[in-house]
């Protein structure tokens, strides 16, 4: 038995770089296989290494179809990525195509749905008094002059500039600034005073 | 005959399922809703390629050692 193991080790040895290869490496890691080719060393009949003959070609034509089946996938999904872009450029609806040469936003992107914001107007109502969710707030601000309400109603709610609102109500600014600040102080003194 | 064709289809089984994580991982380099088309199609190429497809006759294990 001894005298075996020699012989074996003996074999492995003088073939080290071979044992070494990945491919034979890998046939002799199964634990039959490595039986089988243990037994053609000791007694080299032409069975013994037709059986591991036999055993190494069929490992290594898994092998190859393993290797072969994971390029496969990997190219093919690749490809099959590449062949629907290119149909899908061809064929490419209007709302599909990008607005600039680069693509990126598609015109599709930059439709407004109007009807949403209609709804929202229509429940909410678009006035400032008609936004005010604060009892006491509101009341306050029914106490104002029309003209006042006027004009905090486009400076909070329509987000207009003081310029813009002097041109619509046909006087300067600081007309505006002026009724703009007294509006305010005037909220401020009835809120106040309803506080105590 | 059924024999060998049993034996062709088990063996593309396991081959496939064997490599359902790399079919996963391939299947993001395309857009969401065409992962499932290319997944199948993936399936499909597998299947027809072991059918086909001849392997190169393996080397014999004695010529590593001669």
């Amino acid at each position: 038995m001894g005298h075996d193991n020699q012989k074996i080790e003996e074999f492995f040895y003088k073939n080290n770089e071979q044992v070494n290869n990945p491919i034979i490496k890998s046939f002799l890691s199964d634990s039959k296989n490595l039986y089988l080719v243990q037994k053609a060393i000791l007694y080299p009949t032409e069975i013994n290494k037709k059986l591991v003959d036999e055993s190494f070609q069929s490992h290594y034509k898994n092998i190859r179809k393993v290797k072969y089946v994971s390029n496969l996938i990997y190219f093919f999904s690749l490809d099959f990525d590449k062949k629907r872009t290119r149909l899908q450029n061809r064929f490419l609806l209007i709302l599909d195509r990008g607005i600039s040469e680069e693509g990126g936003t598609t015109a599709k992107e930059l439709i407004e749905d109007e009807s949403n914001e209609k709804e929202l107007n229509n429940i909410v109502g678009v006035g400032l008094l008609d936004n005010i969710e604060d009892e006491q707030l509101l009341k306050s601000l029914q106490k104002l002059t029309v003209k006042q309400l006027q004009i905090l109603e486009m400076i909070y709610v329509k987000d207009l500039t003081t310029k813009e609102i002097a041109q619509k109500l046909r006087t300067t600014p600081q007309n505006i600034s002026n009724l703009h600040r007294k509006a305010l102080n005037k909220l401020n003194h009835t809120l106040v005073k309803k506080g105590e | 005959m059924a024999n060998l064709e049993n034996q062709f289809n088990e063996e593309t089984l396991t081959i496939i399922e064997n490599f359902t994580p790399k079919i996963k991982q391939c299947l993001h380099s395309t857009d969401y809703q065409e992962r499932e088309d290319l997944e199948q199609e993936i399936k499909l190429k597998i299947i027809e390629k072991l059918a086909t497809v001849k392997f190169q006759n393996a080397p014999s294990f004695w010529d590593f050692f001669s």
